[in-house]
C-alpha cells in the first residue's frame, strides 16, 4: 500500500469521514476549505494522526502548512521525513 | 466562500467597544491631565446616561444579568445594569491608565504565581483558559513573570477603537497575538507554541466558529455553546490546561484567580462529546467566578441563544 493510499484510509477513520470512502478522494485536492472540507480543529488531528501512524512529531508548523495542502503533498512530506530518518 | 469568510459571516456579537472614538479619546486626555481617579468619576456620570437613554445597552447586559439574577425586574435590573456598566467603564478606565501613565497606578497580585510556574516547568506547554472577566489584559501583561513567551487568541475588530495597554505605551505587545481569523483559524500556531512549551491564551467562554468548533454546556440555568479547542489542544500535547480569572480586587487593585488546573487525556480524537467533561469542568469554575463576583463577567453577548452563534 502506498502513502498516499494509506493516508486515505486513516483520514476517512480517524477523522469520521462518514459519508466519504478512501476511493472518492482525490490526492490532488485541498484538505482545507472546498476541498476535503476539513477544518481548523481537524489540522490538529492531523498533527496527530502523522505522528501516531507514522512516527513524525511536526515540530515546524511552517511545514505542516505546506505538508497540508493536500493528501499527495503530505505523502511526499511524510516520505520526505522517513527517509531522512 | 472559505473557512475565514464563513466564520465572518456566521459571527454576529461583536468586540468592538460602544463608544466613539472621540468619547475614547476624550477620556484619554482625561487620564493625561487629571488622573485615573477622575475618569473614574466621569465613568458614574457616562454610565448612568448609557443605562438611561440607550437602551441597547441595557439589552446587550439583559441575557447574562436575567440569569444571574433571575426574577429581578424594574429599577433592580436597571440597578444591575447600571452597576455592570460602572465596572466595564472603570475597568477600562485602568487599562488606558495603565498604558498612558505607566505601572504604579494599579498593583496586580498573582495568586496562583507558584502554580503557574510549576506548570510551565513540565515543559508542556501550558494553556491558560480565560473568560470576559475582569481585565485579562492585566493578567497577561503580568505573565512576564513566568519567563516564557506568552501568546494569546484573539481576534480585533477591524473598526475598533479602543486601544489596547501597550498601543497606548507605543511599544509592541508583550505577548503574541494568534488570530484566529487567519490560516486554518490559527489551530498550527497554536500548537507551534506548546510543543515550544509556551504559555497558551484562550478565552474558553466565546465560541468563534459553528457547532463543529464548540460543545454544548449547562451554565447558569441554559445551555451555552463554548469553545473545546483549548481541550483537543491539550489532549494533543499533553499540555495543562489552566483557568485563571483576573478580577478587580479594589479600588486600584487587580489580582489574578487560578481557579483550577484540568488534566485532558491523550488521543481523545476529534468528536466534540469527548471534550464536554473539561468544557463543564470550565464552566463550573466560571459560575463559581460570577457567584462571588457578579458585576465583573464582561460578555455582553447572548450566550443562550443557540442561533446567534451558528
Amino acid at each position: 500500500m502506498t502513502t498516499v493510499e494509506k493516508l486515505k484510509e486513516i483520514l476517512v477513520k480517524d477523522l469520521n469521514l462518514e459519508e466519504l470512502t478512501p476511493g472518492d478522494i482525490d490526492e490532488n485536492a485541498p484538505l482545507f476549505g472546498e476541498g476535503l472540507g476539513l477544518d481548523s480543529l481537524d489540522a490538529v488531528e492531523l498533527v496527530v494522526i502523522v505522528q501516531k501512524h507514522f512516527g513524525i512529531d511536526i515540530q515546524n508548523m511552517d511545514e505542516a502548512k505546506t505538508a497540508f495542502q493536500s493528501i499527495h503533498a503530505l505523502a511526499s512530506y511524510i516520505e520526505g521525513r522517513l527517509s531522512s530518518g | 466562500m472559505d473557512e475565514t469568510d464563513a466564520r465572518q459571516e456566521r459571527k454576529s456579537w461583536s468586540a468592538r467597544s460602544i463608544g466613539s472614538r472621540w468619547q475614547h479619546q476624550f477620556f484619554y486626555t482625561l487620564i493625561r491631565l487629571a488622573g485615573r481617579r477622575a475618569a473614574h468619576v466621569l465613568v458614574v456620570f457616562v454610565a448612568l446616561y448609557y443605562v438611561l437613554f440607550r437602551p441597547s445597552v441595557r439589552a446587550r447586559s439583559r441575557p447574562y444579568l436575567s440569569r444571574r439574577f433571575p426574577g429581578r425586574n424594574g429599577l433592580l435590573r436597571l440597578w444591575d445594569s447600571y452597576r455592570i456598566t460602572v465596572e466595564i467603564g472603570q475597568v477600562l478606565v485602568d487599562r488606558a491608565a495603565l498604558g498612558i501613565l505607566g505601572p504604579g497606578q494599579l498593583t496586580v497580585r498573582h495568586s496562583g504565581r507558584e502554580d503557574l510556574l510549576e506548570q510551565v516547568r513540565e515543559g508542556r506547554g501550558v494553556i491558560l483558559v480565560t473568560a470576559h472577566a475582569g481585565c485579562w489584559q492585566f493578567a497577561i501583561e503580568g505573565l512576564h513573570m513566568l519567563e516564557t513567551p506568552v501568546s494569546l487568541l484573539l481576534h480585533r475588530e477591524e473598526d475598533d477603537v479602543d486601544l489596547h495597554i501597550f498601543e497606548h505605551r507605543g511599544e509592541d505587545a508583550a505577548f503574541r497575538i494568534i488570530d484566529p481569523a487567519g490560516p486554518l483559524g490559527g489551530a498550527l500556531e497554536m500548537l507551534q507554541v506548546l510543543k515550544h512549551g509556551e504559555v497558551l491564551c484562550i478565552m474558553g467562554d466565546r465560541a468563534m466558529g459553528g457547532d463543529r468548533s464548540t460543545v454544548e454546556v449547562a451554565f447558569l440555568g441554559g445551555r451555552v455553546r463554548v469553545p473545546f479547542i483549548p481541550y483537543q489542544l491539550a489532549s494533543t500535547t499533553g499540555a495543562p490546561v489552566v483557568v485563571i480569572f483576573p478580577y478587580k480586587s479594589g479600588p486600584g487593585n487587580y489580582s489574578l484567580q487560578v481557579a483550577e488546573v484540568i488534566r485532558v487525556p491523550e488521543d481523545l480524537g476529534r468528536t466534540p462529546e469527548a471534550y464536554r467533561p473539561y468544557a463543564e469542568a470550565f464552566i463550573r469554575a466560571l459560575e463559581g467566578f460570577v457567584e462571588e463576583r457578579p458585576y465583573q463577567f464582561f460578555n455582553f453577548f447572548d450566550m443562550w441563544n443557540q442561533e446567534l452563534i451558528r
